[in-house]
C-alpha cells in the first residue's frame, strides 16, 4: 500500500468532492454538474457518482461521466466507496441527494472513508450548500465532527437569496472557506435545464440553439464559477503542503 | 514473570461462533503486545489454525498427551496467555478434565489466571449448559457471550429464566458481540487471515492485499466494538496485570 512517509510534506494527487445538503432543491445537482464540467474543462479525467432518484439527475445530464449509484445494499456501497478511494488518477465527484445524506455520511464515518482517502493521497472534500434552516445547521455541525479529516467547505448559493446565516457555518479543515455560487442571469435557466447537457461541450453555442448573447452571458457566469472552483481546488489540494511549510518556518 | 493465563472458549453446541470469538481474542491480545498461543481442539483439522497458523496448534483435549502439551507447559511457555478453542459439546467434559488434573485447584489458589468464554446459542437449551458448567467454574472469570455476528433471528430468551441461570455463576459478566455484515464476514473467511490483517489490507504472508475498502471498514468498525466489550470487562488487566507483577518482581 502506498503510504505517506511521516514528516514528509505532500500535496494530494486527486480529490473526492461530495456535493451535499440535507435539503432538497438547493442547487446540488447544478453545482455537481458545473464541478464535473469544470474538471473536464481543465483536462482531467473525471468520474461522477449520482445518488439521486427522479428526474433531472446528474447521470441524465452527463451520461458519459456520471454513474447512477445507490448505497442501500453492500454491493452498491462497495461499488461506490471502493471506487472513491481507488488511486486511479481520476477526480471524483458525488452528487449526494438529500434523501441519502444521512445514510451516506453514517457509512462514510463508520468505515473511515476520509482517513482512508487521505492515506491514499486523495483529498476528501465536502461542498455543503448552506441554508438557514436548523436541520442544515445541525447536519453541518455533525459533519465537522464525524468527517473531521475531510475539508468541509460551505457554499453560498446566491440563487437562493441573501444569506445572513453564513456565520452559522464555520469552515472546517485547513484550506476551507466560503465558496460563492453566483446568480445566473434571469431567463437563462431554461437553456441549461434539458438533459443531457455539458457546460464543457465545445459545440455548446451551435448545437443547443442558444442565442449568441445568452451564450456570452453563460460563459461569463461559468468563468465566475470556475474561478471559485479553481481557488477551492487549489486550497484543497495544497492543504497538507501548506501546513507542513508553516510548521517548518 | 506474571502468572500464566488460560482462556477457554467453548459452547455446548456448534455453529454459535466459538472460533470467531477465539479469533477476536487472539487479535486483541496481539494488539496489546501480549504473547499468546492457541490450541484448536477441532482435531484433526482446525478452523482456528487456518486463521492464526503461527500461534495455533491442533490438539485433542481429551487425550492425556495433548493435555500434557497444553497444561504442563503453562509456566515455561513464552506465551503468557493460552487460548483454547474447545470443540462443540466438549466444554463440560473439558472442565471435568481440568478439575481432575487439579488445574481448577491451581486457578483457585491464584497460581493461574483462568477465564471461560461461554458462547451462547440462540436457544434456551444452551442456558442449561450454563448450569452444568457452573459447578466447575467457581473461581474462574466467567464470561457469557451473546454472539450476534451472524444474527438472523433474535435471541428469544425469557429474561426471568435467563437471569436465574445467569445468577448461578458468581461474578459472571455478559459480553455482546455485535453483528458483522454477511459479506464482510464471508470475505474474511475466504481470505483466511486474522481480522486485523484484513483491516490492514494484508494477506496471510503479510503482503499488501486488495480487499474491498468498504468491507475492511465494516470489519474494523465491528472489531473495534468487540474489543470495546473486552475493554469493558477489563480483560487485558486480567491476563496481564502489569502493575501488579512489576510490584511483585520488585518485592521478590
Amino acid at each position: 500500500m502506498r503510504g505517506r512517509r511521516p514528516g514528509k510534506p505532500m500535496s494530494f494527487r486527486n480529490s473526492v468532492t461530495i456535493v451535499a445538503s440535507p435539503r432538497p432543491r438547493v442547487g446540488k445537482t447544478l453545482l455537481a454538474r458545473l464541478l464535473t464540467d469544470f474538471h473536464l474543462h481543465e483536462g482531467r479525467s473525471v468520474a461522477a457518482f449520482d445518488l439521486n432518484s427522479g428526474e433531472g439527475t446528474l447521470a441524465q445530464f452527463l451520461p458519459e461521466h456520471a454513474t447512477a449509484s445507490e448505497i442501500v445494499d453492500i454491493q452498491g456501497q462497495m461499488a461506490l466507496f471502493d471506487r472513491l478511494v481507488a488511486d486511479d488518477g481520476t477526480t471524483k465527484i458525488v452528487d449526494l441527494g438529500s434523501e441519502s445524506f444521512e445514510s451516506f455520511f453514517a457509512l462514510a464515518s463508520q468505515i473511515g472513508f476520509a482517513e482512508e482517502a487521505r492515506r491514499r493521497g486523495i483529498a476528501p472534500a465536502i461542498l455543503f450548500v448552506i441554508t438557514p434552516d436548523h436541520t442544515s445547521v445541525e447536519a453541518y455541525r455533525g459533519l465537522r465532527r464525524r468527517l473531521s479529516p475531510a475539508t468541509l467547505a460551505p457554499v453560498l448559493n446566491e440563487m437562493l437569496g441573501p444569506a445572513q446565516h453564513r456565520d452559522k457555518y464555520p469552515t472546517s479543515g485547513s484550506g476551507a472557506s466560503l465558496a460563492r455560487f453566483p446568480v445566473l442571469a434571469p431567463g437563462l435557466r431554461r437553456y441549461i435545464e434539458k438533459p443531457p447537457f455539458s457546460f464543457a461541450d465545445s459545440r455548446l453555442a451551435n448545437a443547443k440553439d442558444i442565442p449568441l448573447d445568452v451564450h456570452i452571458e453563460l460563459q461569463r457566469w461559468l468563468r465566475k464559477i470556475y474561478l471559485e472552483f479553481r481557488e477551492l481546488d487549489l486550497r484543497i489540494l495544497l492543504v497538507d503542503l501548506q501546513s507542513s511549510i508553516r510548521l517548518q518556518s | 514473570m506474571a502468572r500464566p493465563a488460560v482462556v477457554l472458549v467453548g459452547a455446548d453446541k456448534g455453529g454459535v461462533g466459538k472460533t470467531t470469538i477465539a479469533r477476536t481474542l487472539l487479535d486483541y491480545f496481539g494488539a496489546h503486545q501480549t504473547p499468546t498461543r492457541a490450541f484448536d481442539t477441532e482435531s484433526p483439522r482446525g478452523t482456528l489454525k487456518r486463521f492464526h497458523p503461527y500461534v495455533t496448534e491442533v490438539v485433542d483435549v481429551t487425550s492425556v498427551p495433548d493435555q500434557m502439551k497444553i497444561f504442563d507447559t503453562l509456566g515455561n511457555a513464552e506465551a503468557r496467555v493460552t487460548v483454547i478453542d474447545v470443540r462443540a459439546g466438549l466444554l463440560s467434559s473439558t472442565l471435568q478434565a481440568l478439575s481432575d488434573i487439579g488445574f481448577l485447584e491451581s486457578a483457585k489458589k491464584g497460581q493461574i489466571t483462568f477465564a471461560v468464554f461461554h458462547i451462547l446459542g440462540p436457544s434456551i437449551a444452551s442456558l442449561e449448559e450454563i448450569a452444568a458448567t457452573a459447578r466447575f467454574v467457581g473461581d474462574a472469570n466467567y464470561y457469557l457471550v451473546k454472539n450476534h455476528i451472524n444474527d438472523t433471528s433474535f435471541f428469544e430468551w425469557d429474561p426471568a429464566t435467563y437471569n436465574s441461570y445467569f445468577k448461578q455463576i458468581k461474578g459472571a459478566e455478559e459480553i455482546t458481540i455485535p453483528k458483522l455484515n454477511e459479506m464482510a464476514c464471508e470475505q474474511v473467511e475466504v481470505a483466511s487471515v486474522p481480522y486485523v490483517s484484513f483491516v490492514a489490507n494484508k494477506n496471510a504472508k503479510g503482503e499488501a492485499a486488495n480487499y474491498s475498502f468498504v468491507l475492511r471498514g465494516y470489519v474494523r468498525h465491528w472489531l473495534g466494538n468487540v474489543w470495546g466489550e473486552f475493554d469493558r470487562v477489563k480483560l487485558v488487566d486480567l491476563v496481564a496485570p502489569k502493575m501488579e507483577s512489576n510490584i511483585r518482581q520488585a518485592a521478590g
